[in-house]
């Protein structure tokens, strides 16, 4: 217990100050850290549904797109606050998972190719709806993170703490429900479904929980997003790249633990802007496409239990 | 308190129960006995939850029974416990009380699960893993646990004593005989040994190819020639 | 207006035949071993691919060109297969993210290899017209491989209850222990399941390569494609997905004849989902789609 106290005060000291002091006046490296914590935000939303709802995603790109438009046209069209429309854009992707609940009751494959046609559903709607949405001509000028108390946050460090903030908060959300009697229930419902709801245990419902938590996280991230770069259009706001990349990541990273993803994805997303694209231009998402399938075969609980066992091993070696 | 009329249970051509009509009040202690397929654990199933049958009516406690889904009816005070224990896996033999208690009696109380854990015999594994570190014995003792964690009202124990050697048996028929007084509840437990229902209840309920063909004391059910029959496939004396 | 619904239907009737080819493989892998390979599509566009290059570099027809396909695809069919061997936990979800993960790969392995330049065969011939009747449009690429899928489809039913080594396939797939009791390796079969899979995904890359264009993220397009159409189908039944792959042609040709060329894939969505929430088994299949 004091470890992990000492840990996330270390984290937090890092991220919330080493961080921005290093990088800070690098505005390109500042701006990557950005997208690679905009992927993490939706790697740990992610992570949480597989890990806890126990149902793979390949469509929570629909939840980052509706968040996004719901945000940016609430903004635009009724003049909201950018926060309140951030928190009404998480609480749209959350609504529109209610439209996906059914295939909550589908096995695994199904479900998740059942919500990447969903995923597909809401672009095309996206573009087709040109009255609400402008269509494929898309969203320009949207309203930037506002300016707290002579702070402004629209700037590329401004954005990297309200993103840090919420990635972080995501975190704390997957860290409380794990170490919960919920948490409990669900783990156990991955292999002994029926022995848990003879225990009283309402398995659809707290599946269904997690899908509206996942969704709502995504949704806020994809707000966040469309107010930090000011332009939003169908292909961009649903493109698969929001779900591949934190697929990636919090396999990578492993999505069991809390900080998988959010590791996961750092090392990713900074590792194929700064060295993938640089050696291959097109097609440097081969690199990513493999590292997924080798840490499947390999250690499919992603890299920090794998970093975790070898240092054991080690402090094993040492005594 | 429990109230089964004419349950039929059918899956495809097969008749699983026909006509099934029983009673048990509170803190009853019945035995279920019959033949291997005779339909006992579908019985469980129904009133458990896990099996729909096609006709006939169930209540518990005046309330609809076959209207509640499976999570609910431990809410209502139903337990039961499988015949090949299911401990929840990636739990702890404490967390697997902790969800038998917060979803099946709805409230948080440690001192009970430590209490549960004590009448169990499980003090000292409370922080293993459930479905790796136990014996056979602790396993069918945490099955127990789940179910008195939800503060039933009625258990079904589903062959609880198979597979025992006879030192665990009798403690565990002296374990089953405690909670039956000290906890007040009713409990229908399934057993192919004699002794043991013999020893344990004072009701008997044979089924026989998802029939009732008995319902009385065991020792009147021993002298039973339709028992019998039904175990031997021959008229005793004939 | 009814000679365009009836064109619109000839149109997706045809389309299903190619539709069906696609989906056929992906199917056959689903069924024996319970796993999705997520990389199917890619398979197709792979064939495809090779029947450019055949055709461009070695001014080989592209008909010409599926031996060579053949052997290319099965490679990789097999090599998919390999490394799906090796999980042993979680085998469903762990095989969706590995062949995920491998249809990335193999995306991108065609951006590198063939740039993302939209591609199209020079043998004009096949895309020609060719009318039926008087009235029915379409292009000779259409009708002759529908025809060809109709023969592939026979033969494959015919392959997997008549044949020793089909029926095999068929008992690993209903119930693994027992059929290795009965002296079938699963091994075999599953590799035999892959190489048929191969087959046809080759086909179905002739056909999309002579009938349409290709580009790289065509191959995702097309997996998606074939397994609304597994879903659609249901599983256990071959002639279903021959069904199943025309329903989908047939509404979104209607689609596009009288409501909008955009929103073609939308219909063929919702038909996906409509299916899948309110009949789980499809609409010809008999296994349990619930978890």
């Amino acid at each position: 217990m004091q470890q992990r106290t000492i840990i996330t005060i270390g984290f937090v000291l890092l991220f919330y100050g080493a961080v921005p002091a290093a990088f800070g006046s690098t505005d390109y490296v500042i701006s990557s850290i950005v997208a690679a914590l905009t992927i993490a935000g939706i790697a740990v939303a992610w992570a949480l549904l597989g890990n806890l709802g126990g149902m793979v995603s390949f469509g929570h790109a629909a939840f980052f797109g509706v968040g996004a438009y719901v945000s940016a046209l609430l903004t635009m069209n009724a003049g909201w606050p950018v926060f309140a429309a951030m928190i009404a854009g998480g609480a749209g992707a959350s609504i529109a998972s209610v439209a996906i609940m059914p295939a909550l009751r589908l096995r695994g494959p199904y479900f998740a190719l059942a919500i990447l046609a969903y995923a597909g559903i809401f672009r095309i709607l996206a573009t087709e709806m040109e009255g609400i949405t402008r269509g494929a001509a898309g969203l320009l000028s949207i309203p930037r993170l506002p300016t707290i108390l002579g702070f402004d946050l629209g700037t590329n460090i401004g954005s990297y703490y309200v993103i840090l903030t919420i990635v972080l908060a995501a975190m704390a959300a997957y860290a409380w429900i794990r170490r919960s009697e919920i948490g409990f229930a669900l783990l156990a419902m991955h292999e002994t479904e029926d022995a848990t709801r003879i225990l009283g245990v309402p398995s659809t419902r707290l599946k269904a929980m997690m899908l509206v938590l996942s969704a709502f996280i995504t949704g806020i991230v994809g707000a966040f997003n469309a107010h930090h770069i000011s332009f939003l259009d169908p292909d961009y706001a649903f493109s698969g790249v929001w779900t591949v990349l934190p697929i990636v990541a919090a396999i990578f990273g492993g999505f069991r633990t809390v900080s998988g993803p959010f590791i996961g994805a750092l090392a990713i997303y900074l590792l194929d802007q700064f060295v993938f694209k640089s050696l291959l231009p097109t097609g440097h998402q081969i690199i990513l496409g493999a590292a997924l399938g080798t840490m499947i075969l390999l250690s499919p609980d992603g890299l920090v239990p794998l970093l975790g066992r070898g240092l054991g091993k080690m402090r094993h070696a040492a005594t | 308190m429990l109230r089964l009329e004419d349950i039929t249970v059918g899956f495809g051509g097969l008749t699983a129960l026909a006509n099934v009509t029983l009673e048990v009040g509170a803190r009853e202690l019945v035995g279920l006995v019959g033949p291997n397929g005779a339909g006992k654990t579908t019985l469980f199933n129904v009133i458990s939850g896990l099996a729909r049958p096609k006709a006939g009516t169930a209540s518990f406690n005046s309330v609809n029974l076959l209207r509640k889904p499976v999570q609910a009816r431990a809410r209502i005070g139903i337990a039961r416990t499988f015949q090949i224990p299911q401990p929840l896996h990636e739990l702890t033999v404490r967390q697997n009380l902790i969800v038998a208690q917060t979803f099946g009696a709805g409230r948080r109380n440690a001192r009970r699960i430590d209490e549960i854990l004590d009448f169990i015999g499980l003090r000292h594994k409370a922080e293993e893993n459930a479905a790796a570190g136990l014996a056979l014995s602790e396993h069918k003792a945490l099955e127990v646990g789940k179910a008195l964690a939800t503060e039933p009202k009625l258990i079904l124990l589903d062959e609880v004593l198979a597979g025992l050697e006879t030192a665990g048996k009798r403690q565990f028929m002296q374990t089953l005989k405690r909670l039956h007084q000290e906890a007040g509840l009713a409990i229908i437990i399934i057993e192919h040994d004699i002794e043991t229902i013999l020893a344990l209840c004072q009701r008997a309920v044979v089924l026989d190819f998802g029939k009732v063909i008995a319902d009385q004391t065991p020792k009147e059910i021993f002298r039973n020639p339709a028992v019998m029959r039904s175990y031997t496939g021959e008229t005793p004396g004939a | 207006m009814f000679e365009l619904g009836l064109q619109a239907i000839y149109s997706g009737v045809l389309t299903g035949g190619y539709y069906a080819l696609v989906a056929l493989g992906l199917a056959l892998v689903f069924g024996t071993m319970r796993v999705i390979n997520l990389a199917h599509g890619e398979l197709v566009l792979l064939a495809a691919y090779v029947a450019y290059s055949a055709e461009a570099h070695l001014a080989i027809s592209p008909i010409a060109a599926i031996p060579l396909s053949l052997v290319v695809v099965s490679l990789v069919a097999v090599l998919v297969y390999v490394l799906l061997s090796h999980i042993t936990r979680d085998r469903e979800l762990n095989s969706l993210i590995l062949t995920y993960g491998i249809g990335i790969v193999l995306t991108n392995l065609m951006l590198l290899i063939w740039s993302a330049d939209i591609r199209s065969t020079t043998a004009t011939w096949f895309q020609e017209g060719a009318v039926l009747g008087d009235t029915l449009y379409s292009s000779r690429s259409e009708v002759i491989f529908f025809l060809v899928s109709l023969v592939l489809v026979a033969g494959l039913w015919f392959w997997l209850t008549r044949s020793w080594h089909g029926r095999a396939v068929r008992a690993v797939s209903s119930n693994r222990d027992a059929a290795m009791l009965m002296g079938v390796n699963p091994r075999t079969t599953e590799v035999l399941s892959f190489l048929v899979a191969g087959l046809l995904a080759t086909f179905a890359g002739i056909a999309l390569y002579t009938g349409k264009t290709i580009d790289p993220p065509l191959g995702h397009a097309l997996t998606i494609k074939a397994f609304i159409i597994t879903v659609l189908a249901g599983m256990g039944s071959i002639p279903g997905v021959l069904l199943g792959a025309m329903l989908i042609g047939i509404t979104e040709a209607l689609t596009i004849s009288f409501v909008s060329t955009s929103l073609q894939d939308l219909a063929g969505m919702v038909l996906f989902l409509a299916v899948l929430l309110l009949r789980p088994q499809g609409l010809f299949g008999f296994g349990a789609r619930r978890g």
